[in-house]
């Protein structure tokens, strides 16, 4: 297992796609060897100077507890690290879509947590373990710190991380449903955490059924009108971001606070809630037996 | 053709942007020219002014529903407009309610603000009429046949695919990488968010074709120059937006909300002709990663590149005004 690189920057930066491939070796992949992470520093391209936000250290000081608190269980610490690193690392959704972050993030900055987090275990068809290459560079919803990342931002409930860590306790949940669009609507993301959190919905195959079945009566329906949110002020999540450099590091027990965004209006919620219960109810599950 | 288990109009809801504003940093609104949209292109140019410290863009819509829409036998009640914009970069979607213009008329408008902070490029403009219908609310009744593009960087209000063209000298760019192709005269990097070449400055005088204007040789030159790197630029992105394909829990592959979207769209009606652009995804995902298949296919990856990137004219024109310097010379 690798450990961090012999040099890991102070600051975030951006690092392009196109510049990553010299550092993604086939011994990184295989969690043997990472680079030391000099020559990473000559090709990216560095941020202001003068935002706090951009410090590696609260980031730094995160994962690695991080790898120490769910050493006997990895994915529990998805749950865990969604919120602290959305409150450490204060994004607009435009910063957020800036792959070149995250590219930065996994490469430089922690990649032994890539590597802990994603390395495979050994199975009877595949007896190398490897990290697949898009945990450190790829789509939003598979990157490593991305998919935490955005899961806290499309499932928090205003400033509320509640939602977040029951939706990355399940990853089914985030591995299937983060990647449709119907989890851009705030009402529906609670709707969908509410089902899990009363225990309507469990396993893999029924999230995977149900969020078929909302997608395919979506297509009739718009959601936007059976359960409306409200505008979203944009100055409150400025503010927080601009709280980034005085405020404290994040509860290591406790969770934190997210922006103060208004929470989704409740009534929007549960007529959701109610109509994905309707829905799952008569929706094909595979394995399970129609009923009636 | 869709099929509706319920009644809907048949014509789609026209969408027409009637006004764009942009709120500054400072609080001042700076109110766009009309140039900043236009309504053939179907787009929206926030980058138009110039201006790199907005917060946000008020976006005025005006929006007609087809002929039927307020019948008094109509299937539907609680008759509601919505412009919707989303972004699958970012993940946004946001929604604001449009009123009706006059008491039974089909025409609504409304405005609906566009947040900076929350894109990065483009996002895309729909209008849904909804309404209730045999007891079920929210039914979509008609909505935009095609979306508008809102980009908040480009200032020029052009949909269809876009590219980057950047100029750097490859052996000593502040990007380092770019030293691995220090004997290339250009290459196509995918990888970016928008598609970019980098046109190499070490090749003595290229940038001096490549800006060179008139009607000479060298335009022509230039202009097959262009062509050969526009060839180029089309084969990698169909490649990028082909390798990245997202594929569904059920197993078919998804269109991706991005510039790979725009590409596959625009180049699969070549490479596979004569059925829908979702079946063509299909099929070219399932030559991809299945057995057989993805050599035979390149031949039409290339002609749908060479297609779009003009080739054909501008060899011919390249040819013609050489066979013309000849006579000249001739003569």
């Amino acid at each position: 297992m690798i450990t961090q690189p012999s040099h890991v920057p102070e600051r975030l930066a951006l690092l392009a796609t196109s510049a990553v491939d010299p550092f993604l070796t086939e011994e990184l992949l295989r969690s043997e060897q990472v680079h030391g992470g000099i020559d990473l520093a000559k090709v990216v391209e560095p941020l202001p100077e003068d935002d706090a936000r951009w410090s590696v250290e609260p980031i730094r000081s995160l994962v690695e507890d991080a790898m120490f608190e769910f050493r006997e269980d990895r994915t529990r610490a998805d749950a865990w690290l969604a919120p602290r690193l959305h409150a450490t690392l204060r994004l607009t959704r435009r910063e957020a879509a800036d792959k070149r972050l995250w590219n930065h993030l996994a490469l430089a900055v922690a990649p032994e947590y890539v590597a802990w987090r994603h390395l495979s275990e050994a199975t009877a068809n595949r007896p190398d373990r490897r990290i697949a290459a898009e945990r450190f560079r790829g789509p939003a919803d598979r990157q490593c710190f991305s998919r935490l990342w955005w899961a806290a931002e499309l499932f928090r409930n205003g400033p509320d991380y509640e939602p977040v860590v029951a939706a990355c306790g399940n990853q089914d949940l985030i591995h299937t449903v983060l990647r449709m669009e119907l989890i851009d609507h705030r009402p529906t993301a609670q709707a969908l955490v509410r089902l899990l959190q009363n225990g309507q919905v469990t396993g893999g195959r029924e999230i995977n059924g149900l969020s078929t079945a909302i997608n395919a009566a979506g297509a009739t329906l718009v959601y936007d009108v059976l359960a409306p949110d409200e505008p979203r002020d944009p100055a409150r999540l400025r503010e927080w971001i601009a709280e980034a450099g005085s405020a404290l590091p994040v509860g290591r027990y406790e969770l934190p606070m997210g922006p103060d965004e208004d929470p989704v209006p409740e009534e929007s919620v549960a007529a959701l809630t109610s109509y994905f219960a309707d829905l799952f109810e008569t929706a094909p599950i595979r394995g399970r037996t129609p009923q009636g | 053709m869709k099929i509706y288990p319920y009644k809907r109009l048949n014509r789609p809801v026209v969408l027409r942007v009637s006004s764009v504003s942009l709120k500054l940093s400072d609080g001042t609104r700076d109110q766009l020219e009309t140039t900043a949209y236009s309504t053939q292109q179907q787009a929206v140019a926030l980058g138009i002014a110039g201006h790199t410290d907005w917060v946000s863009a008020t976006i005025g819509l005006s929006a007609t529903l087809p002929p039927g829409a307020t019948a008094s036998d109509a299937a539907w009640s609680d008759l509601c407009v919505l412009a919707v914009l989303t972004d699958g970069e970012t993940n946004v979607r946001t929604s604001a309610a449009l009123t009706r213009d006059a008491e039974d008329g089909r025409d609504w408008s409304g405005s609906l603000e566009v947040f900076r902070d929350d894109h990065l490029g483009r996002a895309s403009l729909s209008v849904h009429a909804v309404g209730t219908v045999e007891g079920v609310q929210g039914r979509s009744i008609a909505e935009t046949d095609r979306n508008w593009v809102v980009d908040t960087v480009s200032d020029e209000p052009v949909r269809g695919f876009q590219l980057d063209v950047q100029k750097a000298s490859f052996k000593r760019s502040s990007r380092e990488w770019l030293l691995a192709y220090a004997d290339a005269p250009w290459i196509v990097d995918t990888s970016a968010r928008v598609p970019t070449v980098f046109v190499n400055t070490d090749v003595e005088g290229v940038i001096g074709l490549l800006d060179s204007s008139g009607s000479g040789v060298d335009s022509k030159v230039r202009d097959l120059l262009v062509a050969q790197m526009a060839t180029d630029v089309w084969i990698a992105v169909f490649h990028g937006a082909i390798g990245d394909l997202e594929v569904e829990p059920g197993g078919g592959p998804v269109f991706p909300t991005d510039w790979q979207g725009e590409v596959l769209r625009e180049m699969l009606p070549d490479v596979i002709p004569g059925v829908h652009v979702e079946e063509a995804l299909r099929q070219v995902h399932r030559r991809r990663t299945g057995e057989s298949g993805w050599v035979e296919l390149q031949t039409r990856i290339h002609y749908a590149a060479v297609r779009r990137a003009d080739a054909s004219k501008a060899l011919a024109y390249a040819i013609r005004s050489l066979e013309q310097m000849n006579r000249e010379s001739e003569t």
